[in-house]
């Protein structure tokens, strides 16, 4: 949940990256630490395998500036994509205001992409949170690769997107689609702040 | 173990002697215990443990041998502290009306076997 | 020392001054920092949170598995300083608390005064937490693009 500081005029979001493993949930973060200039990142952690695996999750904060005479302050998650790290994905998800759901576009991965999803509503039950009140948004990964091997975003969407909600195309390792979606999400979390939904 | 026991059997048979504890200065966690219902030990190993280790790094600054003795005394009672080895101090807590002087002579005899 | 809400403070102050450890970080489970003393930049406050609150998270995860209870706490002892992290309640819910210290004090002093300020801090919660109304301006998006252009250089 959000923490606002009313003294001190500060907002503090959770937004977490899930889906399934290799979607690309770290290069997003990746890419975002490479582009904020330093004094507006933290250090981005992290806890991986030896081949880069997410083993426990990653985490960057961004000093958002100020908004309506707030400064916001985002941290963002990636969770652990392989199946069985379920338990260290519950841990992740505690408390958050948003979810980027990351998938791969590729159709070979249509099973896990639908598999994460499912994960990604049970966890949440799981918690007690409603999964049609979080802000949450889609973005389909890798639409850069060869046409034959992808679906497309009306592809992605029937089949993933039941809620209809915001869904963005992007290539992660280039930057495609990195920022709308952040800003999609980062729109619809301080919306539902906005409406004194969420705070602490 | 049976040894470190028995000191502190010796200690809190002395009259007035409401609690003898083993503790570790360095960290100020309790090893061992005998105490009577009321008797924080965790409280006293805490602040007895940080109080000798720091007047044996005073003593070191000031070129003195550590203390082998202490005694801090208040309204209602003392605690006793008699350091021994590998940083462990046997501590007491008695009442005004306890035999310090007693207390002291076992607590001596049994901080020499503390290891 | 900077707290998120004002009842919080002179719990903290007192367990700082007591129990001389060089950096307090409470936080809730989730992460989200409500009060330091001693960070420095407020991201680096943030990592440190999250950091924390996934340890604790993982060994409480751990217990469950194991069939026993919660840890009450759990020590990283350094050559220079140690760490402990604690969870406990408290009526705004579960909290956790990260307490880095130096030779200058102990386990058993941090210990003691940390059980201390759990204690003050359940008595000095206001029974209704303050719920002031938000907050946003209507066009917080305008502002919000702005920021993220600014932030991502584009």
């Amino acid at each position: 949940m959000s923490l606002v500081n009313f003294t001190a005029r500060e907002i503090t979001c959770k937004i977490v990256y899930y889906g399934p493993g290799r979607s690309g949930k770290t290069t997003n973060l990746q890419y975002i630490y490479g582009r904020v200039p330093e004094s507006r990142r933290g250090r981005m952690v992290s806890l991986a395998t030896q081949t880069d695996r997410t083993l426990f999750f990653d985490f960057l904060p961004l000093e958002l500036g100020s908004i309506s005479g707030f400064s916001t302050r985002f941290q963002l998650y990636t969770v652990p994509g392989q199946s069985y790290y379920n338990a260290t994905r519950k841990l992740v998800l505690q408390g958050a205001d948003g979810v980027v759901f990351v998938a791969d576009s590729q159709a070979r991965r249509f099973d896990d992409n639908l598999e994460s999803l499912q994960n990604l509503q049970d966890n949440l039950l799981a918690q007690g949170v409603d999964v049609r009140q979080l802000p949450a948004v889609f973005q389909y990964n890798k639409q850069d690769l060869p046409s034959d091997l992808i679906l497309t975003q009306s592809e992605m969407d029937d089949a993933l997107n039941f809620r209809s909600v915001q869904s963005f195309e992007a290539d992660a390792l280039h930057g495609h689609g990195v920022f709308e979606t952040l800003r999609g999400l980062s729109e619809l979390v301080l919306k539902r702040l906005a409406a004194g939904t969420a705070v602490a | 173990m049976s040894k470190v026991t028995a000191g502190l059997d010796r200690v809190t048979r002395v009259p007035g002697v409401r609690g003898a504890l083993i503790a570790n200065s360095a960290d100020g966690l309790v090893v061992a215990e005998q105490l009577m219902d009321g008797v924080d030990g965790r409280a006293v190993a805490a602040l007895a443990g940080s109080l000798i280790a720091r007047l044996a790094r005073t003593a070191h600054s000031a070129g003195l041998r550590p203390p082998v003795f202490v005694h801090l005394r208040g309204d209602e009672g003392s605690i006793l502290a008699a350091p021994g080895a590998d940083g462990l101090v046997l501590l007491a807590v008695v009442g005004r009306e306890a035999n310090v002087g007693l207390a002291r002579l076992e607590m001596l005899a049994a901080a020499g076997r503390l290891a | 020392m900077r707290a998120l809400e004002p009842w919080v403070e002179a719990p903290l102050q007192s367990f700082l001054a007591e129990s001389s450890a060089r950096l307090t970080l409470l936080m809730t489970s989730s992460g989200q920092v409500v009060a330091q003393h001693g960070f420095g930049r407020s991201l680096d406050i943030m990592t440190a949170a999250a950091l924390g609150a996934g340890i604790v998270a993982s060994t409480e995860e751990l217990a469950r598995l194991m069939g026993g209870s919660r840890f009450e706490a759990l020590m990283h002892q350094g050559s220079r300083q140690s760490c402990m992290l604690s969870a406990f309640s408290t009526p705004r819910g579960r909290w956790i608390a990260l307490v880095v210290f130096g030779p200058e004090t102990s386990v058993g002093i941090v210990r003691l005064f940390f059980d201390a300020m759990v204690q003050q801090l359940a008595t000095a919660a206001p029974r209704e937490p303050v719920r002031p109304t938000p907050l946003l301006a209507e066009d917080f998006e305008h502002e919000l693009d702005a920021s993220l252009k600014a932030l991502l250089g584009r």
